[in-house]
């Protein structure tokens, strides 16, 4: 694993060499300079930790809360309705605050049949895969908590954990609307992480690392607009993998149409169904956050990350520089949380079978055949240029 | 029983069928509700703007009390029994007790309005019952305020004249009896 | 004590610890009462194993308002009110058939306008009924937005029969000898505005939802019920036409004006699966909404100034002893009053033919075989209104 970057310090250019930083990260650095030399190294480690945690699970619960706010009126408007209006004067604005605060102060109910250990884990476990997540998502310059070389794989190894966390979820709660929730998501899960990883190879393929850091910059060319999808010499290929993945990450995020385990005129509410108060809620951020992750990581790979046209002329004021890349990028990954939700209100839902049968006799075959022409192409673009 | 997955020859379609199939109807799908996204809605906010009832709306009722003669009528046409009046007679004008109506049971047939004979209780353009007490529910439908002075004077002279009437009857009988008597005798 | 006979060897023995081991067990699970896709207080309670279902069994009787007593205590008039009650998506429909009833025992016809205003507000309350009947199955198999755009029509024709009536749900509005008044100045213009508006947004419906892939693939081939089981239980309506039994009683015991009227029996064609699956019911319910825009728009064009009802019938009816049975076609099936009178002014008998009690009796028979998402799908299908079932 390469060292860590800094948050909000950086250099745009280059990770950090190995020479530089040979023990903690940019983060450890700082908090030492600012700290009595008498602070051991590990509690500046852990010092770090907890500032990096407590950034990513601020950013995650604003994430959320706006995600859900703009499901609401997303869906709202789609329906010809308008959505929350009171809460907060324009459009209920502070509507998910509102409904964050009413979960926070209802009762946690805990079924006497339940099995506790495992109920109360659950939404921990879930919450807080989805967090570590954002550990590898390079918003700007520098503002990144750790560059991991292998941090596609890293993501995805990762975000499968959730899939423990909600059959947990299902099992303890000792009902069996849930346990079919939970069922579901296990077999949606397992069978989705193959197409998923499948479609993540072309843009590897591209970029040759697996470092979200390295793809960001690999596609800082034509003013900021050298995009993977963009790129005409690759577009036969860049494409079909976008839609693949897009198709695989609803599933992977039990979106629509492939919300089976908590399909709501079918298993009440799957596996929440008996989860109330702040553990309900726990779930419900998971969800939007698993989705800011997954448009993040599109947004990364095929939408050239914080890259954008004419951007890079802001690079002599590094605060500007810095705000605007990281706008760029939350935009990009909204704009495809977004779609999802487009999605969502628009189709109807897959049976369980169906959604097997999508995975792995659609989704897979096609996500091989896009692989092969990727190799294939790569393999060209390399003999042509030599 | 045949699992729904086996497909007969009528529906199975090829591979890229499907495929585009699916493309081509998720596109059309989510084009119409884009188009949505941006129109403007359809409904309103309730409390703050109201969507006008019309003409002929059976809501809740009105009685036009000056009217209104205690008949009954309407008690009796309703097939849930949720009217209830009471009113003392003095010869003709009424002295009102009640005139309930429980909406907790009412369902808007208007089949009281038809057999009244002086056509004064109707419904109204009001609609919103919601309370936090059942008990609102069971509306006064009065809107009387005790009799008036002039109704006052008026039951009082019909009771005076009453009065004297009985008298002047009770005399005549007593008159009527001691001639009686004096006949007897 | 005696002891209990050993009938297993010992070498068996092994062999059934074995088999006791893994010995399955179906799940029990109660759908309903309270559950998002029975529409209303219906449970179901579903064998499953996995993710197939291998048995059904449906409990009635959670709203069961005893609505056929009530008629045999009240006046015939204030019966009416009751029938709204029955299936209150199609009031107007429950109130004809009532009505038609209790003009056959008395004997009597209703005006040429009653008849042709009577046959616009069944007409204008099937498409009501069935845009609620498609837009919930949407929501039932997971697209919730056709419902809303189904409500957005739907609200125009509540318009329209507040206008006409005074309500939007429980109408009360066609009663025995006539219709309760005349309609109002305009009332017949905005008519034919809805069925302009209609025929405009429903290639909506059908593009969004009917047309969409996924909504092919959860619907096609699932509950599929053959013609011959359809007529062994006793379904009628849409039921009974999506298995492609050419059946509908206002083309075959015509009633009011349908038979001056041009229109076409849609009957399940089974060209995106078996005959007689649940896109085929839906399928009959989308098309039969444009044949009543079409019956409505013929009805506009025959209607005359008159009378609308009948001026011997008063409030208080007293007919003649005897009995009558009238069945009409309700947008969910036929829907029959059968009423016995002794001569007095209350029915010594009411009895009531609930299509959705019918067709919601063939479900436990479909439903073994399917997956658990696919009895929402099919009891969605069914249409049922459990204010109906149970009554």
């Amino acid at each position: 694993m390469k060292p860590l970057t800094i948050i909000a310090s950086a250099l745009p250019e280059a990770p950090v060499s190995e020479a530089a930083a040979p023990q903690g990260n940019g983060l450890t650095e700082m908090l030492a300079g600012w700290l009595p030399e008498s602070v051991p190294f590990w509690g500046l480690t852990l010092m770090a930790s907890g500032l990096a945690f407590g950034v990513i699970m601020a950013f995650v619960s604003v994430v959320a809360m706006f995600s859900t706010w703009l499901e609401r009126k997303v869906a709202g408007h789609i329906q010809i309705r308008l959505g929350p209006m009171r809460v907060g004067g324009w459009h209920g604005w502070a509507q998910a605050i509102a409904d964050g605060v009413k979960l926070l102060i209802k009762e946690d109910i805990i079924l006497a049949s339940a099995d506790r250990p495992l109920f109360k884990l659950a939404p921990a476990l879930v919450l807080g895969t989805a967090i570590s997540t954002f550990v590898v998502l390079p918003f700007a310059p520098g503002v990144m908590i750790a560059d991991v070389h292998l941090g596609i794989f890293f993501v995805i190894a990762i975000s499968s954990v959730t899939t423990i966390g909600v059959i947990m979820a299902g099992w303890g709660s000792n009902n069996k609307w849930s346990v079919y929730g939970a069922m579901r998501e296990a077999a949606q899960v397992a069978s989705y992480e193959i197409p998923l990883g499948l479609s993540l190879m072309p843009p590897v393929i591209y970029y040759g690392s697996f470092s979200l850091l390295e793809a960001t910059q690999a596609q800082s060319g034509w003013f900021g607009m050298h995009w993977y999808i963009l790129d005409p010499s690759v577009m036969l290929v860049s494409v079909p993998s976008f839609v693949l993945f897009f198709v695989a990450t609803l599933a992977e995020t039990k979106r629509a149409p492939f919300d089976l385990p908590e399909s709501e005129s079918e298993l009440v509410a799957g596996f929440h169904t008996e989860y109330s108060g702040i553990r309900f809620s726990f779930f419900f951020m998971e969800e939007y956050a698993a989705m800011f992750v997954m448009s993040a990581i599109a947004t990364v790979l095929w939408f050239g990350g914080w890259n954008f046209l004419g951007l890079a002329a802001l690079e002599g004021i590094p605060v500007l520089y810095t705000t605007a890349c990281m706008l760029v990028f939350i935009v990009k990954s909204m704009l495809l949380v977004f779609v999802m939700m487009w999605v969502r209100w628009t189709l109807p839902r897959l049976r369980i079978d169906q959604v097997m049968i999508l995975g792995y006799k659609y989704l897979t075959p096609l996500c091989l055949i896009v692989v092969f022409a990727a190799s294939l192409l790569e393999y060209l673009r390399f003999v042509l240029s030599n | 029983m045949a699992t729904p997955t086996s497909l007969p020859e009528t529906a199975r379609r090829s591979y890229w069928g499907n495929v585009w199939s699916t493309i081509k109807s998720t596109a059309v799908g989510m084009g119409i509700t884009f188009r949505y996204l941006w129109s403007k809605p359809f409904t309103v906010q309730y409390p703050d703007e109201k969507l006008t009832t019309d003409e002929r709306y059976r809501g809740i009722h009105y009685l036009e009390q000056d009217l209104c003669i205690c008949c009954n009528a309407c008690a009796k046409a309703c097939p849930i029994d949720c009217i209830e009046m009471e009113a003392t007679r003095h010869g003709k004008e009424l002295e009102w007790h009640q005139f309930d109506l429980d909406y907790q049971k009412c369902m808007f047939c208007e089949l009281c309005v038809y057999p009244c004979p002086k056509d004064c209780i109707h419904m109204g353009k009001e609609y919103a019952l919601v309370t936090e007490d059942r008990g609102t529910l069971n509306m006064d439908l009065l809107t009387w305020q005790g009799l008036t002075e002039e109704q006052k004077v008026r039951i009082a002279e019909a009771e005076a004249k009453k009065a004297a009437k009985k008298a002047a009857k009770e005399a005549a009988a007593k008159k009527k009896a001691e001639q009686e008597n004096r006949e007897e005798a | 004590m005696e002891e209990p006979p050993q009938t297993t060897p010992p070498d068996q023995h092994r062999l059934r610890e074995i088999e006791l081991d893994v010995r399955t067990q179906d799940v029990e699970i109660n759908m309903g009462p309270q559950h998002p896709a029975t529409h209303g207080v219906l449970r179901v309670l579903l064998r499953a194993d996995g993710e197939i279902l291998v048995g059904a069994e449906s409990h009635l009787g959670y709203l069961h308002r005893c609505a056929e007593k009530i008629g045999e205590n009240v006046d015939y008039i204030q019966y009416m009110p009751y029938t709204d009650r029955y299936d209150y998506l199609s009031s107007m429909n429950n109130n004809l058939s009532y009505s038609l009833a209790v003009e056959k025992l008395l004997g009597v016809e209703v005006p040429k306008r009653g008849q042709y205003l009577r046959t616009i507000l069944a007409e204008l309350n099937r498409i009501a009924s069935h845009l609620v009947a498609v837009g919930t199955y949407g929501i039932d198999i997971g697209a919730f937005t056709p419902f809303f755009y189904a409500l957005r029509e739907r609200e125009f024709l509540l318009d329209l029969f507040e206008k006409i009536c005074g309500a939007r749900l429980t109408y009360s509005y066609i009663r025995p000898g006539g219709v309760m008044n005349d309609a109002p100045a305009g009332w017949l213009n905005k008519v034919a505005e809805f069925c302009d508006i209609f025929d405009q947004k429903w290639p909506e419906y059908w593009n969004l939802l009917v047309q969409n892939k996924i909504f092919i693939e959860r619907t096609a081939n699932v509950g599929v019920m053959p013609a011959q089981t359809a007529i062994d239980w006793g379904c009628t309506g849409p039921m009974l036409r999506g298995s492609g039994v050419d059946w509908d009683l206002r083309r075959d015991q015509p009633y009011l004006v349908y038979d001056q009227l041009d229109f076409k029996v849609i009957v399940g064609e089974g060209y995106r699966g078996t005959l007689g699956d649940c896109f085929d019911r839906n399928f009959v319910r989308m098309y039969e909404m444009l044949e009543s825009i079409k019956m409505v728009r013929q009805c506009l064009a025959a209607i005359e100034e008159g009378e609308v009802s009948h001026p011997d019938v008063s409030l208080t009816i007293r007919p003649a002893p005897g009995e009558a049975y009238v069945g009409i076609e309700n947008p969910r099936g036929e829907l029959g009053h059968y009423v016995v009178s002794d001569g007095t002014k209350i029915a010594k008998r009411m009895r009531c033919r609930a299509p959705s009690f019918v067709n919601l009796s063939v479900v436990e028979h479909t439903l073994p075989g399917c997956m658990l998402a696919d009895a929402a799908a099919i009891i969605g299908a069914t249409d049922i209104v459990i204010g109906e079932t149970d009554r």
